[in-house]
């Protein structure tokens, strides 16, 4: 049975139609790419499986819960509960210390435990950053930080919009193999998004999306 | 966690944060100071308005057939020190006592009183000063109030229809006293003879007789309940009354004290101050009400320009998974806090500026009230959460996919 399920699913702001009727399952433990030019409706797409936008038309079904039927505090608490986020850019908040960034999530989700967030911090290899605030990190600390926050709360489902975006090739080697390191221990699914060919060969299977549809779904070869 | 949030929160924006407190406590200050004024100024006011006279008289009760045949009744003068013996005796600010009589020789009325007499109270140490002098402030002498019971006032009126002049003699009661003083009065006293309490008594044989008690009491302005027969009343009813010191009460218990009275109030004197003191609180009530607006709007400006630089942070904590409450708990603390801290400094410049208003219109401090500091940071908490209304409104309207991806 899928994890994910997309059915016919279009948004529309006010002069624009950023998805088309988009159909796509992604199964349990996938780690699925969504790459496409800029406009193309893949961050669209992301943001509603995350629940962080709802869409005009279609059913989105996340682990057997329609989310489009949540109310706005049940779909934060599925989000909180289910999901993790990593962003481009880190979104840290810039007076807590990397710890302190990570037990933010923590927080929203149940109880801090310091003990825990340092765990998931040492993890990503920032065992020596931990009293460090985000201006003294370096970008790809920062996103590495950005993951850590995302999976303390041992989501199902991550999702990452591109989240190598500011970073060089170097760093996002490093942080692709650290995501790839995680997925294989945890097994949670992973939808990435973008429109960095690099970035999809680490994935399993890469959808390619164009004004708003999806217009190639294909395993990636090893 | 949410303590360290808060904590980073305030050390990361001082400058935002010092604005709003200096907010809060300036409104604070001035919503705690006019509330000072306003506990204090109905008696200070009320004081000060003493000076118009008497707002209530006592006078015998006339019943029965002496009401129709027209005799005299008199109160006695021993009952005068029993006015500072009522439940509002520390209210009771003069008493004068008024003996009237007419002289049929001279055709005109004598009045005697006490100028200035320092009476003995039950229990206390410090006599009361009271007499015409402190009841009818306005009363001017030229010349000297009668020192012994040879020497007599005239009022400016007869002094001129009679032609007489300081240190004439005129036969007032069978007996020729010197004339020591005038009195300008501004009122029918200009037309009598007055003279001390005791040579009055003396010369008509009335002694410990008086025909009536000129009152002067501080009062608290009449509502609708102060109007309402006390014969209507429920026992309840009838002891709140009895225990508020509207000028209906006070005069009640005058009358208990009284032997065989009836006190009334002065009601153009009495319905004046309350007119006057319910206006000053109604202005003390908007004045409050503006600058605790005013508060609130400057904590307002400043929360939602602290907002707007947050808003990454808002829409962070939303994409993280926090509901309303978890968002409006973070944001409602900051300004739970802030009012605090702006409440205590608040209260502090409101003891300075209260101090200070006393002084500038009453002359003497307002009477500090302890209950001051709770209805301060109550207050400076309100303006607090009013101001964070909007921008908490604004915080949950925060769309965190169009934030998080750069957008506002």
């Amino acid at each position: 049975m899928s994890f994910i399920t997309i059915e016919k699913v279009s948004k529309e702001y006010a002069t624009t139609r950023a998805l088309n009727g988009v159909d796509c399952t992604i199964g349990s433990g996938e780690w699925v790419n969504i790459m496409g030019p800029s406009g193309s409706g893949k961050s669209t797409l992301l943001n509603i499986l995350g629940g962080l936008d709802r869409p005009t038309e279609g059913i989105v079904t996340i682990n057997s819960t329609d989310i489009n039927r949540l109310s706005e505090d049940e779909l934060a608490r599925f989000r909180r509960e289910t999901i993790g986020f990593v962003f481009q850019q880190s979104h840290l908040i810039p007076y807590l210390d990397a710890t302190e960034n990570v037990m933010l999530a923590q927080y929203f989700h149940s109880i801090p435990d310091r003990g825990e967030a340092e765990e998931a911090l040492k993890r990503v290899g920032l065992g020596h950053r931990l009293r460090h605030r985000p201006a003294e990190l370096s970008g790809g600390e920062q996103q590495r930080v950005g993951i850590a926050r995302a999976l303390i709360n041992n989501p199902n489902l991550l999702l990452a919009d591109e989240p190598t975006g500011n970073l060089d090739r170097s760093n996002t080697r490093n942080i692709l193999e650290l995501l790839k390191e995680l997925h294989a221990q945890e097994k949670f699914t992973v939808v990435v998004v973008t429109h960095d060919p690099f970035v999809s060969q680490w994935a399993r299977r890469v959808i390619s999306m164009e004004d708003g549809r999806i217009i190639r779904d294909e395993p990636v070869r090893s | 966690m949410l303590f360290n949030i808060l904590k980073r929160s305030f050390l990361n924006q001082k400058r935002a944060m010092a604005v709003m407190i200096v907010s809060v406590a300036v409104g604070t200050a001035i919503a705690a100071s006019l509330l000072a004024l306003s506990f204090d100024i109905s008696s200070k006011v009320s004081r000060e308005l003493r000076s118009f006279g008497a707002n209530i008289v006592v006078q015998p009760r006339i019943t029965g057939l002496a009401g129709v045949s027209g005799q005299k009744r008199y109160l006695r003068e021993a009952d005068i020190p029993k006015a500072k013996t009522i439940f509002w005796r520390h209210n009771i600010l003069g008493v004068a006592p008024l003996l009237v009589v007419r002289d049929e020789k001279q055709n005109a009325q004598v009045l005697g009183t006490w100028y200035l007499r320092t009476i003995a109270l039950p229990g206390e140490k410090k006599g009361f000063d009271t007499g015409a002098s402190t009841v009818m402030p306005w009363w001017s002498i030229e010349g000297k109030w009668p020192a012994g019971d040879s020497e007599i006032l005239a009022g400016i009126g007869i002094a001129e229809k009679k032609n007489l002049k300081i240190g004439d003699r005129v036969a007032v009661g069978g007996r020729q006293l010197r004339i020591s003083g005038v009195l300008n009065a501004g009122g029918r006293e200009d037309d009598m003879f007055v003279g001390e309490l005791a040579t009055v008594q003396l010369l008509y044989g009335l002694p410990g007789r008086i025909s009536q008690v000129a009152v002067s009491a501080l009062t608290t302005p009449m509502d609708d309940f102060a109007y309402k027969d006390p014969a209507t009343m429920s026992r309840k009813e009838y002891e709140k009354w009895y225990c508020t010191g509207y000028v209906t009460s006070i005069a009640k218990q005058l009358e208990e004290v009284f032997a065989g009275s009836v006190a009334r109030p002065i009601w153009p004197v009495a319905e004046a101050e309350g007119n006057v003191l319910s206006r000053l609180e109604l202005l003390i009530i908007l004045l409050t009400a503006v600058s605790l607006l005013a508060a609130a709007l400057g904590i307002s400006t400043t929360m939602i320009m602290s907002l707007l630089k947050r808003t990454e942070e808002v829409a962070l904590m939303k994409g993280l998974g926090a509901n309303t409450l978890q968002t409006v708990t973070v944001f409602l603390s900051e300004a739970l806090l802030i009012g605090l801290a702006g409440g205590a400094v608040g209260y502090l410049l409101s003891l300075g500026i209260s101090s200070y208003l006393g002084y500038q219109v009453f002359g003497t401090a307002l009477e500090q009230k302890g209950m001051l500091l709770p209805i301060s940071i109550g207050v400076s908490e309100v303006i607090s959460v009013l101001g964070a209304y909007l921008p908490i409104r604004r915080a949950l309207r925060i769309k965190p996919a169009i934030v998080l991806k750069g957008g506002q």
